[in-house]
């Protein structure tokens, strides 16, 4: 089954996407890049229905180009975001809407920091320091998730919080962070019954877009 | 990508329908439109007209309102009260309200009752029952008291005494026992107020209190919760917690006056006189 | 499970003297999953008007921005800011535009309206999915915890609350009410709006 993770790190942003294309119970194929680099400093992981999630990737990439061959410069990670969102919450009210769920991991060069949202197909957007679609966000986001182990309330309004981190950590090193990535895929591969084989990982920072081994 | 206009077109956007039967299809179901359990009545006086209401509002099985008012406001002697769809006959009396208004102004005169009837009628049945207003209608002009209601598919009735919405059975009972032709202004209210505290307590859609709007030739009168039979007793005592019960993490505090300070740097205030 | 339950979340506004606060959950849920525990649902309209949009997690980002683009528009023409009666009026008209297609949304608005001798009046409001405006003088609650809100808020709330008690009745109402409600909580966010200074505290919830 198609999953997707995103983590955000100090100054990057990694996103990783299985690579299998399926046609029903068929595994067509098993290096599909499934994660676009759609600006200089902006990833986008897509899964869904396929033929609607590469329409809709190119059509995205495109349109942020154009928008930058006009404007001489890019959208910002935000306000590409909020473009995105808006053409599938449109598409939703055509005849036959995209079915396409995105991760879209971007460096903001203007205020130098990595940004990472989490969009559906209907529309649904918001910002996260770490995400997952597909049947891995079962696993990995909790895996993910930082919890609080306790807190110490002494006088009012003075507390003390003990955090534990259950790995993501938004001061990570990029070691770290794909460290933790790995974890997650490990999680997925075995637990899940339907788990993907490969993943292709991409990172977001200052330098741009890259793709990175794992 | 087209400018986007400023001015919206007059009527129903259906802008959302292709993407709300989508997600229906997709096992979600939609939710209904709150629709609102009501006694409303209407009835003839010897000098005018009487119209009462509840002053419940329900989302299913939850009081949404305890005290929200059903008497809408036509003109100055045509009030109209409101059953069903909460949002429909809210819009449809104001909608109804500002065509009487133009109507009043090309025409020079005062309206007639039945002009709104007719009015909210056609708007009514032009809609096939999609806009759930069910209305009791009432008020006096040159032909003298008329009352009426008007059901959502746009058929009306013209009677001496009306009921409508949950409570309507209830409220009817009362007025089938107790109506006479031609009631003095006082025991006309008074049927009024027990037809709908019928409808108050015998049915669940309606509570609260009894609103009422009496209507006669040179004035209009409206009782806002002439009755309340079902007023909250005083608290035993208060629950007001002691500051800092609430543990928070963070605060931003957003000061909405600009404070000034002056400065002076080097040297004396200059004279400004 | 109705679409108004698909992502989660509720929002509840109450009247204090001369005051008014608004507080809502920060869980965004896909159905049982949660994705986000910083979903905020309440946005600032004016410097003394707030808005929260409770329901389904799309429209509550499309009426966002659709109603900062009418108060703008509104605030360009007319050459003030708008007052909390006349947008309460606003998002009632827009919602029943679309009342064969709603949005599903219950707004529920908290501010602060300029009374005629230049002070400032509470003022609360919700409205339905189709925009039946509910013009309360104590308390409105909307959302998935709508029912256990309307349980506390009436035990709770009290007339003329100062704003530090109006802060502390409104948290405790929010958080043992998304305690009750699978579908909201991950964190609350409370706003207390005065005539001088808006208050915002992220509380500390349950995360569970």
């Amino acid at each position: 089954m198609e999953t997707s993770f995103a983590l955000t790190g100090k100054g990057y942003v990694i996103v990783a996407s299985d690579t299998t294309a399926a046609r029903s119970i068929v595994k067509m194929k098993t290096d599909e890049d499934k994660i676009k680099v759609v600006s200089p400093h902006l990833l986008m992981s897509y899964s869904g229905e396929p033929g609607d999630t590469i329409q809709f990737a190119e059509y995205v990439e495109r349109n942020l180009r154009l928008f930058h061959i006009r404007n001489n410069y890019s959208l910002r990670p935000s306000a590409a975001a909020s473009w995105i969102r808006r053409s599938l919450a449109q598409s939703l009210r055509s005849r036959k809407p995209y079915s396409v769920n995105l991760m879209l991991g971007g460096y903001d060069v203007t205020i130098d920091s990595p940004h990472l949202y989490w969009i559906d197909y209907l529309g649904t957007m918001t910002e996260v320091p770490f995400g997952a679609h597909g049947y891995g966000s079962y696993f990995a986001l909790s895996l993910l998730d930082r919890y609080v182990l306790s807190y110490i309330s002494s006088k009012a309004n003075t507390h003390f919080f003990l955090f534990t981190y259950r790995y993501h950590d938004p001061e990570a090193t990029l070691q770290e962070g794909l460290a933790t990535l790995k974890r997650c895929i490990d999680e997925v591969a075995k637990r899940l019954v339907v788990s993907p084989g490969k993943y292709k990982v991409k990172v977001v920072d200052k330098d741009g877009a890259r793709e990175i081994e794992l | 990508m087209a400018a986007a206009s400023v001015y919206s077109s007059t009527g129903f956007d259906f802008s959302n329908l292709t993407r709300n039967n989508f997600l229906s299809e997709k096992g979600l179901p939609l939710p209904k439109a709150t629709s609102t359990g009501t006694t409303i009545v209407g009835c003839i006086f010897e000098d005018g007209i009487i119209l009462g209401a509840d002053t419940r509002a329900t989302e299913g099985p939850i009081v949404a309102d305890k005290n929200c008012e059903k008497i809408h406001y036509i003109t100055d002697s045509i009030r109209c009260c409101g059953a069903g769809t909460a949002a429909d006959t809210e819009f449809v009396t104001n909608l109804i309200s500002s065509n009487m208004e133009m109507h009043t102004l090309t025409h020079g005169r005062k309206p007639r009752v039945v002009t709104a009837m007719t009015m909210l009628k056609q708007y009514l049945f032009r809609h096939q029952g999609h806009v759930g207003a069910a209305l009791v209608l009432g008020g006096v002009d040159s032909t003298g008291p008329n009352l009426f209601t008007i059901a959502p598919h746009g058929s009306t009735d013209k009677l001496p005494y009306v009921t409508m919405g949950s409570g309507s059975l209830a409220a009817m009972a009362v007025f089938e026992s107790h109506w006479r032709a031609n009631m003095s202004r006082a025991d006309a209210l008074q049927l009024v107020k027990d037809a709908i505290s019928a409808g108050i307590f015998n049915d669940l859609g309606s509570g609260s209190n009894v609103d009422a709007c009496i209507i006669t030739t040179n004035h209009t009168e409206m009782l806002r919760n002439v009755e309340m039979p079902n007023e909250r007793v005083q608290k035993e005592r208060t629950y007001v917690f002691p500051k800092g019960t609430t543990a928070w993490k963070k605060e931003d505090i957003k000061k909405l006056v600009l404070s000034e300070e002056v400065t002076p740097i080097g040297g004396e205030a200059m004279d400004t006189d | 499970m109705s679409i108004m339950e698909y992502n989660g979340g509720s929002v509840i506004a109450m009247v204090g003297k001369d005051c008014v606060a608004i507080a809502s959950d920060l869980r965004l849920g896909n159905q049982a999953l949660g994705i986000s525990s910083n979903f905020q649902k309440i946005f600032p309209v004016t410097d003394r008007i707030y808005l929260g949009l409770p329901g389904l997690a799309t429209d509550v980002t499309t009426l966002r921005e659709t109603f900062r683009y009418r108060v703008n528009m509104y605030t360009i023409k007319e050459e003030r800011e708008i007052e909390p009666e006349t947008f309460a009026h606003l998002v009632s008209s827009t919602l029943y535009e679309r009342r064969f297609g709603p949005y599903f949304i219950e707004p529920v608005m908290a501010g602060l309206s300029r009374s005629a001798t230049g002070g400032f009046k509470p003022f609360i409001a919700a409205t339905d999915l189709i925009g039946c405006l509910n013009f309360a003088k104590d308390f409105v609650v909307a959302g998935t915890a709508s029912s256990k809100l309307y349980g506390v808020a009436e035990g709770l709330w009290e007339p003329n609350l100062e704003a530090e008690q109006l802060f502390e009745t409104i948290s405790q109402t929010m958080l043992n009410a998304v305690d009750r409600d699978a579908y909201s909580g991950w964190g609350v966010v409370v706003h207390v709006i005065e005539k001088d200074k808006v208050t915002t505290r992220t509380l500390k919830g349950r995360m569970d």
